[in-house]
């Protein structure tokens, strides 16, 4: 079933020249974690708070569970929507303990039947023991855990997330993360998430949407984003790609590292580019090679290398060997993917 | 918490801006500005002789009178202030952390109560001081008179620097210490940095506060007239007490007020912008100036300003009442007098203060909240048109609010409500920047998370808004109790017959020389006003 259905969804900010929505539709099902992303200023945020009431669309209509609450004509206010929402700041109230803050959400309830459902939730995010601090004696993780809590409590239809995990050190994120995800599927949540960073999203999603000026880009699995691009925005902002330029010929397409075997629908000679990551290319020394290795950073697991083709593109590539290049080896690059790449027109 | 059909309503799309605030914010400016927009209309529609005869006579006079009363007591003030706040916050100056509660402590005393003790002790003829020296050598001896021009400015600058040096002191707590260090990495000595780096940096503030001072100073009425310097204020409280020429007081107030209204409006266009500092993560103090030989020096000094602003007036105050409590005669016109008595002035005081400072508070949260939620022009202009009480002296109100209740509310004439109506108009601004200042540090997103969570905008503003801005809001609320407990003239012009305030009965009764009998209540109106006023203080920056 659908929960959130948002049609051609635009908005404007008085004073801004630009749309902060423009034209925005898409649908999310039952259970379903749907991630927005893009760079600040893409209008991410904004969807969000016009799906909790936060703001009136100036066009284009949102419902939930089928029913309308957004259009032009009508507008149902944020407390009559029952959504969910967790906060950038967490905005926990610094009045209440962390039990009447996850209970602030409860209405027309007994007291038993509070104290039992706000047990339940605090006893899931682990925080049971602390129900009579207030916020300011929490820690950040514990308080990223009391607001989850606090939006899940009255069993919302939709629950919404703006950027929960970007206060958090980056240490304490990751355990978070998966943390919040667990809990979020084991009470088969429906969520919209929104993120300026790559990599959560692709972690939190089912699916993505990539926003960029306020449209959207490309909606799709973490796996479709990641490796079908549609645009060359979504390519490089998901990926770090590098864009490999090329013709297409007859058997492929004819670059600087050589014939990517490829078979494109484009007519012959077609100036194109290839969306390609540093894990598709590879090299080996080779004195008289088509690239010279010009910066090296250690990674850890494996080195990146910046090679300088002859062309004179600047591309990446992972290199697993152990021996380290240094600076000014000459070597010769080569396409390794072994899945189909992106291609888009010049 | 199901979404269905049944439970939700359709809101008409609307403005953003709920009308019954904006409506409520309305009716508040309306308020304010009714009695501002009535003293111009009646200066415009005096008679032209009024004018004529006034320009011809009074008011250069009275231009030079006030004007050079402001500058000299604004300068006095930052002097003193800045150079105090340096010595308590910057500098190993003995007893800092006594000095700074001791600096700000003048604040609980109105100036006109200073003056009194300071004319007792130096009056030329009678004076206690002058007396002693004549006794000790036989002879008159020359003493300072504090009469006129000189003694006027000196006592108000004595009351008027706390403002500054609270503001100061603040500011260089803020400041941050690596920008006195850059300065003196690219070559500044200390003395250098201070002028070229501190004191710029902390410039916006200052100003800020130094108009704050010279408004104060043009509503000033208690202490020009017990030390007979003539500014435009006590020139309208003569016409409009003595000669009962209204027309002419119109005239004068119009003035006034416009002359008040440029100097407000520099200060409101500095608000906000008014600091360069800020307290960062980061921030660590700057390290203490280090006086050295000067420590003895600079210790008499802040000594010698606690003294005469403080420690004079409350020590003298103390033996006056002292005496008084052994005088059988005093005590008793002191609690009888016709059918009044001492507590009479105390619950009078309390009462009209207090709800002076309540209807200022509840008043001043639809503009604030319109103000700090919707900010464009026209909210803009509303909190502004809020602060215009900062323009308008007790006098001119008192001159307004006669005028316009005899025409139009009769039934309120000569009850104690109008005072209480002059109180919340005058102090107004104050509640309203506290109220202001209080919703600006609270997060929308708290407001926010309420609504999503099933509460209209009414619910969110009992449960959520007004408990967390409670603090902001009392402090408000303390800063116009503590003032309209120290008002003077509005409430001499527009008290009913037998309205005595603490303040009033002080003033009558030291203008008709019963210094011993007035101690006691002087004394009581100071310890009353330390009160609210160590709770504001304790919130202040520079007592953190």
């Amino acid at each position: 079933m659908t929960t959130l259905e948002v049609r051609n969804l635009a908005k404007r900010f008085n004073g801004s020249p630009n749309a902060a929505v423009n034209d925005i539709s898409f649908e999310l099902s039952d259970n379903e974690i749907l991630a927005l992303v893009g760079p600040s200023g893409c209008g991410k945020t904004t969807t969000l708070r016009l799906i909790a009431g936060l703001e009136r669309p100036d066009a284009g209509s949102i419902r939930l569970n089928r029913i309308l609450v957004a259009s032009e004509a009508v507008f149902v206010p944020p407390e009559q929507r029952g959504v969910g929402m967790i906060f950038q700041d967490h905005a926990l109230f610094p009045h209440l303990t962390v039990f009447d803050n996850v209970a602030f959400g409860l209405s027309g309830k007994t007291t038993a039947e509070v104290r039992t459902r706000v047990g339940e939730m605090l006893h899931m995010v682990g925080l049971l023991s602390h129900s009579k601090r207030y916020p300011h004696e929490l820690s950040g993780g514990e308080r990223q855990r009391v607001a989850l809590a606090r939006a899940l409590t009255p069993r919302p239809v939709l629950v919404l997330m703006d950027e929960p995990f970007s206060s958090l050190d980056a240490d304490l994120r990751a355990g978070v993360r998966e943390h919040v995800r667990g809990i979020l599927k084991s009470m088969q949540a429906t969520v919209v998430f929104v993120t300026h960073d790559q990599e959560e999203a692709l972690y939190m999603g089912d699916r993505l949407a990539v926003l960029k000026k306020g449209e959207l880009e490309q909606i799709g699995t973490p796996e479709e984003i990641f490796h079908e691009s549609n645009t060359r925005f979504v390519a490089e902002f998901m990926g770090h790609s590098d864009f490999l330029k090329g013709k297409v010929t007859r058997d492929g397409i004819q670059t600087a590292i050589g014939l990517v075997r490829q078979i494109v629908d484009l007519p012959l000679s077609t100036a194109v580019e290839i969306a390609i990551r540093a894990d598709d290319i590879d090299f080996h020394v080779d004195g008289s090679g088509n690239a010279l290795i010009i910066d090296r950073f250690f990674r850890g697991a494996f080195n990146l290398y910046r090679l300088r083709l002859d062309t004179g593109q600047v591309i990446h590539a992972i290199n697993p060997h152990t021996n380290i290049l240094p600076v000014g080896t000459r070597v010769q690059a080569f396409v390794s993917a072994e899945h189909s790449l992106t291609v888009f027109t010049q | 918490m199901e979404i269905t059909r049944t439970n939700i309503t359709y809101q008409k799309i609307r403005s953003k801006i709920s009308p019954r605030l904006a409506l409520a914010a309305g009716l508040v400016a309306l308020f304010v500005a009714v009695p501002l927009i009535y003293i111009f209309v009646r200066a415009i529609t005096a008679e032209p002789e009024a004018w004529t005869r006034l320009f011809q006579e009074r008011i250069w006079k009275l231009f030079a009178n006030t004007l050079g009363l402001v500058l000299a007591v604004t300068a006095g003030a930052m002097l003193t202030g800045v150079t105090m706040a340096f010595l308590t916050e910057r500098t190993d100056l003995p007893g800092a952390k006594i000095f700074r509660w001791m600096l700000a402590m003048p604040l609980a005393i109105p100036a006109y109560i200073g003056g009194i003790v300071h004319l007792a002790l130096l009056r030329p003829r009678g004076g206690v001081i002058p007396k002693l020296l004549e006794d000790i050598f036989g002879q008159p001896v020359f003493t300072p008179s504090p009469l006129g021009f000189g003694g006027a400015a000196f006592i108000l600058t004595l009351f008027m620097f706390p403002y500054v040096y609270l503001l100061s002191g603040a500011a260089f707590r803020t400041l941050h210490a690596s920008l006195e260090e850059a300065s003196r990495v690219f070559g500044r000595t200390p003395l250098q940095t201070l002028f070229q780096v501190t004191l710029p940096a902390l410039r916006p503030g200052l100003t800020a506060g130094a108009l704050l001072v010279a408004l104060d100073i043009l509503a000033e009425y208690g202490t020009v007239a017990l030390l007979r310097y003539e500014t435009f204020s006590s020139a309208i409280f003569v016409q409009l007490s003595g000669r009962y020429d209204r027309s002419a007081a119109s005239v004068l107030s119009g003035i006034l007020v416009v002359l008040a209204i440029g100097i407000l409006w520099s200060e409101l266009r500095l608000q906000g912008r008014a600091r360069f500092t800020q307290m960062e993560s980061n921030w660590r103090p700057a390290p203490l100036m280090m006086l050295g030989k000067w420590r003895i020096p600079a210790f008499l000094l802040v000594l010698g300003v606690v003294s005469a602003s403080l420690l004079l007036p409350v020590g003298v105050l103390l033996v006056w009442s002292i005496q008084a409590s052994l005088d059988p005669d005093t005590m008793r016109t002191l609690f009888s007098t016709g059918s009044q008595g001492f507590g009479n002035y105390i619950w009078n005081s309390l009462w009209s203060s207090s709800m002076a400072a309540f209807i200022a508070v509840v008043l001043s949260l639809p503009v604030g909240l319109l103000s700090v939620r919707y900010p464009n022009q026209v909210t803009k202009f509303i909190s502004r048109l809020c602060q215009v009480g900062y323009a308008i002296p007790g006098v001119v109100i008192a001159l307004s609010l006669v005028l316009l209740v005899n025409r139009f509310l009769p039934f309120l004439y000569a009850t104690p409500f109008v005072v209480v109506i002059a109180f919340v108009l005058r102090h107004m601004p104050q509640a309203v920047r506290a109220s202001e200042s209080a919703l600006n540090q609270l997060s929308p997103s708290l407001e926010e998370a309420s609504r999503v969570m099933g509460r209209t905008s009414f619910q969110t503003l009992f449960q959520v808004t007004l408990p967390l801005i409670l603090p902001g809001l009392l402090a408000g609320g303390s800063l116009v109790f503590l003032t309209s407990l120290k008002e003077l003239p509005a409430t001499l012009l527009l008290r009913p017959a037998g309205f005595d305030t603490l303040a009033v009965r002080v003033w009558v009764w030291a203008g008709e020389g019963f210094y011993f009998q007035a101690a006691p209540a002087a004394l009581l109106l100071v310890l009353v006003s330390a009160l609210p006023l160590s709770f504001l203080l304790r919130r202040e920056q520079i007592f953190k």
